[in-house]
């Protein structure tokens, strides 16, 4: 036997698989961009709890009806044939993720993204209850007395609350929300309903009380690949190395030159506020979702310490470098116009949209069958679908064929809302009236009772061959 | 560089989870529930309850083949030692 031990490369793997995380306590910031970011989620929160609650024309005003198969936007109604529109929507989605990225880096992440946005919640209920950072970070070092149960007990317990109320939120955009709202009072939810705010509600605490942080570094996928859309002119936020170097600490008022010392007096605040835990000195990381933190944090020490602000600001690498930074650039324009070709299809399809929708299939057994009159008779399918909110009654025409006689079963079909109609209707003609074996002509339906209501659709009658020769 | 076991966690069930939820969206726009169930074991399903299992069925699946995947991606030296 040999002696001979191959290190495998998953020993190192395994051995730091279960390296801790470091809890992040982000310290507490105030300033432009916290308020900024402040106003952002109170408005997106707002917006979240809120909109269900909204009502248009007796029903509710957003509303995902799965159960129906329609989606609600106040007077629009969108069915799942118009899929289509989802992927529109998703492309302009990407289009101004790319757009606002490559302007100045992660808007998104750092001011509407909802794991920003909740996770910001979740941080304030905890400063409540738990005091600043360093009173979070002694407790957690304490051992357990009932004083430090007590608080992590109501912090937990407002944020299940708060979970909860979120969760039941998200299923009301689903089922509609006062109804949902009378059920729980009433304990009689049903199973489904039940288990979704449950699960909306873990995960929102799970997300945004538990992982944070780790969210962004693992489960964003955005995070990965930001770098394909940011470049030297992207307004990223950065730590100016040039002046702040040398770091190190120093008294008040000290012109830094005179130390021979930088602008940056290491008190490590930027890496206090940082929700992510790094170092923005460091330079540009992927784990920073440019919530602008630091740069408040650092400017609110600058102003102590009478330095001018922006050690830490929203700058380009070009102007880092010293050189001018351009912001109207090809990929801008390009990003721009794939976005707004996209909005205005969706527009125009969304305002010429046709509710009503006819096919016309023909039988296809029998080319055609002389009646006993000696009519030629073919037969047809139509197939009448209705996107219209309510039922409708159509009458059927036809247009094109002449001496056409049209037999249908009954005067008239009805279409219930969201439902496809197959209606059978036969079309006779004279063949002493024919001149060719086939001719195109037109099924038309209309509903008597709501005018603009119509739809047309083309057809071909087929009689015999002898028809086609001329004679 | 080391893996932390969360972003394996996270590899595992959060890609499938996302796929799940996708694959349920593309599949339950094209096929009405009422007519896939009517003929089996559960008609009175509703649809929420429809949309459920089949997004939970469609997350089995992906959650499977991520957990192979994860398997197979492991270094095979290991299997020598003791």
């Amino acid at each position: 036997m040999s002696e001979r031990r191959v290190e495998s490369p998953s020993d190192d793997v395994d051995r730091q698989l279960y390296a801790k995380r470091q809890k992040i306590y982000p310290r507490e910031v105030h300033g432009i961009f916290a308020l900024l970011r402040t106003s952002a989620v109170l408005l997106l929160l707002g917006l979240y709890y809120f909109s269900p609650w909204l009502y248009w024309d007796g029903r509710q005003a957003i509303l995902f009806d799965l159960p129906e198969r329609k989606f609600y936007l106040f007077d629009l109604i969108i069915w799942p044939q118009d899929f289509i529109y989802l992927s529109a929507l998703l492309i302009i989605a990407a289009m101004s993720l790319f757009f606002f990225t490559a302007l100045a880096g992660r808007l998104w992440c750092g001011y509407a993204c909802p794991q920003t946005v909740w996770t910001e919640a979740f941080l304030w209920i905890e400063r409540k209850i738990e005091g600043s950072r360093q009173k979070q970070i002694k407790r957690d070092k304490a051992p357990l007395t009932l004083n430090k149960f007590v608080v992590k007990a109501s912090k937990h317990a407002v944020w299940i609350l708060f979970s909860l109320w979120t969760g039941f939120t998200f299923v009301g955009y689903f089922t509609p929300i006062l109804e949902l709202a009378n059920k729980i009072v009433h304990f009689n939810t049903g199973p489904w309903e039940t288990f979704w705010v449950l699960f909306y509600g873990l995960a929102t605490y799970g997300n945004a009380g538990w992982l944070r942080e780790q969210v962004c570094i693992y489960m964003c996928p955005y995070a990965r690949f930001q770098s394909a859309m940011v470049d030297a002119n992207t307004l990223i936020i950065s730590y100016d190395s040039v002046r702040g170097e040398p770091r190190g600490p120093r008294k008040k008022g000290i012109d830094p030159a005179d130390v021979e010392l930088g602008s940056c007096i290491d008190c490590t605040i930027c890496v206090q506020v940082c929700p992510t835990g790094i170092d923005i000195r460091d330079g540009l990381q992927y784990q920073c979702i440019g919530c602008a933190a630091c740069i408040d944090a650092c400017d609110d020490v600058m102003e102590k310490m009478n330095y001018p602000k922006g050690l830490i600001r929203y700058t380009t690498q070009k102007a880092l470098a010293g050189e001018d930074t351009h912001v109207l650039r090809p990929r801008m324009f390009v990003y721009a116009g794939l976005m707004i070709v996209v909005v205005t299809a969706v527009l125009f399809g969304l305002l010429t949209r046709d509710v009503i929708g006819l096919d016309v299939i023909r039988d296809r057994n029998a080319l055609y069958r002389e009646t006993g009159d000696g009519l030629i008779e073919n037969v047809y399918t139509l197939k009448i679908v209705n996107m219209d909110g309510e039922a409708h009654v159509f009458d059927v025409d036809i247009d094109g064929l002449d001496g056409a006689q049209l037999v249908e079963d009954g005067d008239s079909v009805e279409v219930e809302s969201g439902r496809v109609v197959s209606y059978v209707v036969r079309v006779q003609v004279d063949p002493n009236r024919m001149t060719q074996q086939s001719s195109d002509f037109m099924f038309r339906i209309h509903s008597p009772t709501a005018p603009g209501l119509d739809a047309e659709e083309n057809a071909r009658f087929v009689g015999p061959r002898w028809l086609g020769t001329g004679s | 560089m080391a893996i932390p076991v969360i972003q394996k966690a996270v590899a595992i069930f959060w890609s499938s989870f996302i796929m799940a939820g996708v694959a349920t969206l593309v599949f339950f726009a094209v096929f009405d529930p009422f007519e896939l169930i009517a003929p089996t074991w559960f008609p009175n399903l509703s649809r929420l309850g429809a949309y459920s299992i089949g997004f939970f069925l469609f997350w089995m699946l992906t959650l499977s083949t991520s957990l192979l995947t994860s398997f197979f991606q492991r270094p095979v030296e290991q299997f020598n030692k003791s």
